[in-house]
């Protein structure tokens, strides 16, 4: 039974498959499919299968209610581009959160990952409450942020009343030029706990020993993070910004909970507009072409981040 | 990644001793008191902007409508009001809450069992297109909801399935797949080969194997993953908002923006039914935190 003992990874690398016993073959061949069934119908079924219709209803014009759809080719893309002024705003808005949650949330997580990987007295409890938030869901969060930014009751305004501030003062939520952006704040505050989470865990991998070396080298604290750790945690940033950038573009409840879109449409973003014109306005066929929209824009943050996850198979 | 010791109450920030040169602060070690003091003190402040919002939630929470009205969010209830919290049950949220616990107690156990099995196949078994299988497992990690619905409405319509919380559930389990498979499979793969040969060899079969020793061998990141996977699932909006019309069956998260927009000025009972919500969360979390961190750890290496 020595072909028995091959590594797993040898053999399921498909090259140098050593020959096993015919009846342990035979086997083989169909047993992992029963072992992979239900979870591999069930995810077709519910996730792959509905993608792939929504890439081709997105080709249609259609109300989904219509027995008959209309062929129309790219006519909703194009429509998308050229007529749909919400669109716009929605991308643009897509792209400042994007920008925002690849800076600020991920920013904060090293550093607080940093600050707590040493062990003083407490170090948990802060890294708990500083994660805290990260367990809480967008619509809950959404809900908490809303009363902060009330006009007259909430802490926002409160706050730069008692500073003395009142020119700041702004019904925040409903000020069509600035509305999303106590939306993001919202959001970021949800959106540390995931980075300082990986960081911290990334920090673990890095030997004591190097800091060692490097202090006994006269390398300061910065230099230590410059030269040492940061190129250390290379992989984990990687991991960190494709997760940050792929949750930043399926923000969804938060707007709900907080903007519904408005004030006049302006805190739409590409998911919530896709809901929108799908659910409100039954245009199917440009909600479908959102989508499509929205899932290139997570493909170019994801490509990285997938070839990082398969190519340690 | 169980290495990090969130748990760990060991005070070490003077990090003299010789024993603790591994494990000793990095930032902060030997410091001078004044350093130190200052240190604190900043962290404190971080910490207590950081739970503002939660502190306000409790406090709103606690105080009749009144108080709420003239004295705003942030100030101490003049008189502390439990009834709040009955009251929020009453008028929805604790069938919003008994939705929840009924569709991620059916959800979760089902969705890890057949995750365990993909990810114990793709690892264990000698499976010739277990990279290939692999990769479209984690597509699913990546496509925006959004990409599925109008399908999955035509599909659930056509099953029946729209407003049911089985509905519900068969679409969680479908979405859960992809990082289920993820964390069990990172876990499995730092089972040494050996005994799953050796039973192998004693004529065990597949499934006895994964029955008997490879899900008790992974108890770890099978509960770090109910964890993450429970807490995700408590949260979901979308799909609820979507496929859950009547109000008898909505989710809490769901049931709560429905309630705020219901009861817009009732601030004191929607922080009530919002502290309800977030309570069991974070029991859990206070309970296990340490899992969330082995989870996520699994889900990277």
């Amino acid at each position: 039974m020595a072909t028995t003992t091959v590594p797993a990874e040898i053999v399921s690398a498909g090259r140098k498959r050593s020959p096993a016993p015919t009846r342990v073959r035979d086997q083989l061949r169909f047993l992992p499919w029963v072992f992979l069934a239900p979870a591999l119908v069930i995810y077709s079924v519910v996730v792959v299968y509905p993608m792939l219709y929504s890439a081709y209803l997105s080709l249609f014009r259609w109300d989904g209610v219509a027995p008959k759809k209309v062929f129309v080719g790219f006519q909703n893309y194009v429509t998308l581009l050229t007529h749909n002024e919400v669109f716009w705003i929605a991308l643009k808005n897509n792209a400042i959160w994007l920008v925002a949650a690849l800076l600020v949330p991920t920013s904060i997580g090293l550093g607080l990952a940093l600050v707590l990987n040493s062990r003083f007295r407490g170090s948990h409890i802060f890294r708990s409450i500083f994660y805290f938030p990260a367990v809480l869901s967008l619509a809950v969060v959404g809900l908490i942020w809303t009363w902060i930014y009330h006009p007259d009751l909430g802490l926002a305004n409160q706050l730069l009343d008692a500073l003395g501030l009142k020119f700041l003062k702004r019904n925040w939520l409903s000020d069509p030029n600035i509305a999303i952006y106590p939306v993001i704040l919202a959001a970021t505050w949800n959106a540390v706990g995931l980075p300082m989470l990986l960081f911290l865990a990334g920090l673990q991998t890095i030997p004591q020993e190097l800091h060692e070396a490097a202090k006994v080298e006269g390398a300061g604290p910065l230099q230590r993070f410059w030269h040492v750790t940061f190129p250390l945690l290379r992989e984990t940033t990687l991991i960190v910004l494709a997760i940050t950038s792929i949750n930043a573009l399926k923000a969804y409840d938060i707007i709900y909970a907080m903007t519904n879109g408005g004030p006049a449409n302006r805190t739409q973003l590409l998911s919530t507009w896709m809901y929108f014109l799908t659910y409100n306005y039954n245009e199917v066929g440009l909600g479908t072409a959102i989508a499509i929209v929205l899932f290139s824009l997570t493909l170019i943050f994801a490509i990285p981040y997938i070839r990082l996850m398969t190519r340690k198979i | 990644m169980s290495q990090i010791s969130t748990g760990a109450i060991s005070a070490r920030l003077k990090g003299t001793g010789p024993h603790n040169s591994s494990t000793q602060a990095r930032y902060g070690a030997r410091m001078p008191s004044a350093k130190v003091a200052i240190f604190y003190a900043a962290l404190i402040a971080a910490a207590l902007i950081w739970v503002t919002p939660v502190i306000t939630l409790i406090l709103t929470a606690l105080k009749d409508a009144g108080d709420f009205a003239v004295n705003g969010a942030f100030s101490l209830p003049k008189s502390i009001r439990w009834a709040n919290f009955s009251e929020a049950w009453q008028t929805g949220v604790g069938n919003y809450f008994w939705n929840s616990v009924i569709v991620t107690g059916v959800k979760v156990p089902i969705g890890i069992l057949i995750e365990s099995m993909a990810a114990f196949a793709l690892t264990h078994m000698h499976f010739r297109w277990a990279n290939k299988v692999f990769v479209y497992v984690l597509i699913g990690l990546i496509v925006p909801i959004q990409m599925t619905l109008v399908p999955l409405t035509l599909l659930m319509n056509a099953l029946n399935l729209i407003d049911t919380l089985t509905g519900l559930i068969i679409l969680y389990i479908g979405f859960g797949v992809p990082f289920g498979v993820l964390v069990m499979r990172g876990y499995f793969r730092t089972l040494p080969t050996a005994i799953i040969e050796a039973a192998r060899i004693d004529g065990c079969s597949w499934f006895r194997i994964f029955y008997r020793i490879a899900l008790p061998l992974a108890l770890p990141a099978v509960v770090s993953l109910c964890i993450l996977d429970g807490v995700a699932t408590w949260n979901e909006f979308i799909l609820a908002q979507i496929f859950l019309r009547s109000d008898e069956l909505r989710t809490l998260p769901l049931g709560l923006v429905q309630f705020s927009t219901q009861f817009s000025t009732q601030y004191d009972q929607l922080a009530a039914a919002v502290l309800i919500s977030v309570a069991p969360v974070m029991l859990v979390f206070l309970l296990f935190q340490r899992y969330f961190v082995a989870g996520m750890g699994g889900a990277v290496k």
